[in-house]
């Protein structure tokens, strides 16, 4: 979830704590993405990415009225929380914010990603296929919490949810690296990688699926019927925006700022599940 | 609108009742619908890429044909959307089991249903097999010949081009060389990148297809507006699914479309033919139908998958399976995902994905040290797919996605499709799970071979070399499978093959079965066209034999007359370039091909 935050020097303490507060992820502010030249952390804002100003929901009276039906309800009426208890709900939550965090985002503007994998599973819309070493979707998500909760409970002694976020995403990194350090009795019915590309994969589903994340990395939305003129060379149409980039990265004790193959360095690449061609 | 200046080269239409297919485009006559009591001519289960074709010619040629499908008609302009997420209903979601030591991804991977099938969700690139492809085990002692050759389908890939119609370059260099009929699309961001790269290298290429898109209007349906969704179902009707190509006018001519109807068994009689099927209809009430010819075209799952769960007394180990051989040697193409990162913009969500390739790396070359080869194609992964790749390539969540997610705009990807060999032990089976008919679900094997995985090394690589070699400064690679062939392979020993070339099973005289189910190999080409072009010739023999196709004795082995008057409305005379001959007072094609009327 996202912290507002005091805008960037208000605080009037030595410039020690600052840094410290600036980095720490004990800290609200220490979640922040930073400015990698100065270490100071970038202030939520209603739309990161280098597209600013840039809107796909502006455009909607060129969207074809089937599309914009199936596209507003997403923005405007996220589905309740149905399948998971209340319990597995708040995991849920913690789990994904370090999935895909959105500290960098205002609070009126986070996108639900809980709601979207609740309503999937609530309504058992499935992908054609279960791996012969996985349990349904279902049962997976509700085993993967279970082993999550254990990993946090054997390594820290706590529960998941009341770590602090670089522990987390210890505790996320152990499974994205196919080595858990408990749960064992779970990872012998279920294969680690696959519930590692299943959590991410969902997470995916419910932010790229999102307007706002589209205008974020400067994806053009539904385009039908106007489609495209400006095909090569990258240019914008005249109602898309040109790249304004800035310098960021995640937190520094986040864990997910390195890029590492799912299952570790020696771990075998577990082929991707979309299709392209 | 301040920053718009336009309005689009047509509006979404009024909503008036009619079933809409494209803009422009109505299904504008009454379906036939046959009683419960009426035997029909021929039954086809699965409308997709070959059943859009066979129900839309035998219906043509005056028989009576039902299609079943296990999904919906769709209306283009009411049921789909131009969004990823919201296109998921285009799959098939049913389940079915993977395993093996390569499991493949079905569903959105591969896996259409509804009225269409694959054909409304593929990307629509439309090479031809080569020559060498019907020939494998001969030139390289790997896989297996197939029962005909290039120059016995050559002609229905002329043909089905210009139905579908087919846009691309003037001189395809590859195989058998050829031109198409329409010219290709203009160049994308990707496209643009897979030239600079070959052509750097000094590798052959070809931009703007061969693609199952229009370049210019066809018929009632418009061009190519160049959205980018095509794997989510083209609203605008440019990209061909037989949908829009054929289902249109198999109605016209009289055919039945059952749609949402899951066939769960094809029914024996007791001389040792079938009478017909068994099915859930849209209400979940299982009814019969009976037909004089039965024709499976449920591609590579379902229609071993179908065979299977039709086991009765004198057939325990389902029909057509005195060979052992259905379900067997089920193939994927290899289908890595190569992405490379771009200083200046890409945006790859504009032009078609499918819109440059070469396959200068197609054929068997002895210095590399495996057999056979592999071609590298254009994708343009919209941001969900594009995300869950740089989850693989990069192992990337968290801040690192966000982050690689914010640099959408400057990645382009490549396609490796890699030729992967029939194996006797990548099969398809029933699991003991069901689905909800109660209907044993289909348990699929799948692991790589040792030349597989030498031609993935080494086909990955060159498709690295030629991003970096288009000025990427870092390129990922994401493993991953494509297209679905072969489980009831065709051939001419019965002891060792499910059909012979027209598809015809060998154990049942009025059983077919055609799609991407029965071919013995599948090369390194985007099977589409060549399962619509066997469609094609299966109908023409079937037209040919007449009444004799229930016969037990007799079987026809030789070619059929090709039926170039059975042509969808719209596709005669166009495409190509016409001479008037006074003398005759017909339009004779360049080619040599009589053009047939249009009505």
């Amino acid at each position: 979830m996202a912290r507002r935050t005091s805008s960037r020097g208000a605080t009037t303490a030595n410039q020690q704590s600052a840094q410290r507060a600036a980095t720490s992820p004990t800290e609200p502010r220490g979640r922040l993405p930073i400015d990698p030249q100065t270490g100071d952390p970038i202030a939520p804002r209603a739309q990161p990415g280098y597209y600013p100003g840039f809107s796909t929901l502006a455009q909607q009276k060129f969207w074809d009225e089937a599309t914009s039906q199936v596209v507003l309800r997403r923005v405007n009426e996220p589905p309740p929380i149905r399948f998971f208890s209340p319990e597995e709900a708040r995991l849920l939550r913690a789990v994904i914010d370090r999935i895909i965090p959105q500290d960098d985002r205002d609070a009126d503007h986070q996108i639900p990603i809980l709601n979207v994998i609740d309503d999937r599973l609530y309504h058992h819309r499935n992908d054609g296929y279960r791996y012969d070493d996985m349990p349904p979707d279902d049962e997976a998500h509700r085993l993967g919490l279970q082993a999550i909760e254990a990993i946090a409970q054997a390594t820290q002694g706590q529960r998941f949810v009341d770590l602090p976020p670089d522990q987390q995403d210890r505790v996320l990194q152990s499974i994205h690296d196919c080595q858990p350090p408990a749960a064992h009795d779970i990872w012998a019915r279920m294969n680690c990688q696959r519930y590692w590309m299943l959590l991410v994969q969902d997470c995916i589903e419910g932010y790229y699926a999102h307007p706002w994340a589209w205008d974020e990395i400067g994806f053009g939305g539904p385009a039908y019927p106007r489609g495209y003129m400006r095909l090569e060379h990258g240019r914008p149409e005249p109602w898309e925006v040109e790249e304004q980039r800035y310098e960021w990265s995640g937190p520094p004790w986040s864990a997910s700022n390195r890029y590492e193959p799912i299952g570790g360095e020696q771990g075998a690449m577990a082929p991707g599940q979309e299709g392209t061609h | 609108m301040k920053k718009s200046p336009l309005f689009g080269a047509f509006h979404t239409p009024e909503h008036d009742g009619a079933h809409r297919l494209g803009p422009i485009q109505k299904i504008d006559v009454e379906m036939r619908h046959y009683g419960p009591g009426d035997e029909v001519d021929y039954i086809v289960v699965g409308v997709g890429s070959a059943g859009g074709v066979l129900v839309q010619r035998l219906a043509r040629a005056g028989f009576r044909v039902v299609g079943f499908d296990a999904g919906p008609f769709w209306d283009t302009e009411r049921d789909w959307v131009s969004d990823e997420a919201g296109s998921h209903n285009l799959y098939w979601n049913d389940l079915r089991i993977s395993g093996g030591e390569n499991p493949l991804a079905f569903g959105a991977n591969n896996s259409g249903k509804g009225v269409g099938g694959g054909s409304v969700h593929w990307a629509g690139f439309t090479p031809r097999f080569h020559p060498s492809d019907f020939r494998i085990h001969s030139e390289d002692g790997v896989g297996a010949d197939w029962p005909i050759s290039y120059w016995d389908v050559k002609p229905y890939y002329e043909l089905l081009e210009r139905e579908i119609p087919v846009a691309g370059p003037a001189n395809y260099p590859w195989g058998d060389p050829h031109g198409y009929p329409y010219g290709p699309h203009p160049l994308g961001g990707v496209g643009d990148a897979l030239v600079r790269g070959c052509a750097n290298l000094g590798i052959g290429v070809v931009a703007g297809g061969p693609v199952a898109i229009t370049s210019g209007s066809h018929a009632d349906r418009p061009h190519c507006i160049y959205r980018g969704f095509c794997i989510q179902g083209c609203k605008v009707g440019a990209k061909q699914s037989t949908l829009i190509s054929h289902v249109p006018d198999a109605i016209r001519y009289g055919a039945e479309i059952r749609a949402n109807c899951m066939v769960s068994q094809i029914i024996m009689g007791k001389d040792g033919k079938v009478t017909g099927v068994r099915y859930f209809d849209a209400d979940g009430i299982e009814r019969e139908q009976r037909a004089r010819v039965v024709i499976v075209s449920g591609y590579s799952i379902e229609t071993p998958r179908l065979l299977l769960n039709s086991a009765c007394p004198g057939f325990e180990q389902g029909l057509a399976n005195s060979s052992g051989v259905v379900g067997k040697y089920l193939m994927a193409q290899a289908g890595n995902v190569i992405m490379g990162r771009f200083d200046e913009p890409v945006r790859m969500y504009k032009a078609p994905p499918a819109h440059a390739l070469t396959e200068a790396f197609y054929e068997t070359d002895p210095a590399r040290g495996f057999a056979r080869g592999f071609a590298i194609q254009t994708v343009g992964p919209l941001p969900i797919a594009f995300a869950k790749q740089m989850m693989v390539a990069k192992g990337a969540w968290g801040w690192g996605l966000r982050k690689v997610m914010m640099d959408y705009n400057h990645w382009a990807a490549f396609g490796f499709l890699g030729e992967i060999l029939p194996w006797e032990d990548n099969r398809v089976e029933l699991a003991d799970e069901t689905d909800q008919y109660g209907l044993r679900v289909a348990k699929i094997t799948f692991s790589l071979h040792e030349n597989d995985k030498k031609l993935i090394a080494w086909g990955k690589n060159k498709t690295m070399e030629v991003m970096y070699a288009a000025g990427a400064e870092e390129v990922v690679e994401e493993p991953r499978y494509a297209h679905l062939i072969g489980g009831a392979r065709m051939g001419d020993d019965p002891r060792a093959s499910v059909v012979d070339s027209f598809g015809r099973s060998h154990d049942i005289p009025n059983l077919f079965l055609c799609d991407g189910s029965i071919f013995p190999t599948q090369g390194s080409a985007n099977p589409g066209l060549t399962i619509q072009a066997l469609a094609a010739r299966t109908a023409d023999y079937l037209i040919a034999e007449g009444d004799a196709v229930t016969s037990r004795d007799r079987r026809l082995h030789a070619a059929p007359p090709i039926r170039y008057d059975l042509s969808p409305r719209g596709v005669a005379g166009r495409g190509m370039p016409r001479v008037k001959s006074s003398a005759h007072g017909i339009s004779v094609g360049l080619g040599g091909l009589a053009i047939g009327n249009d009505d």
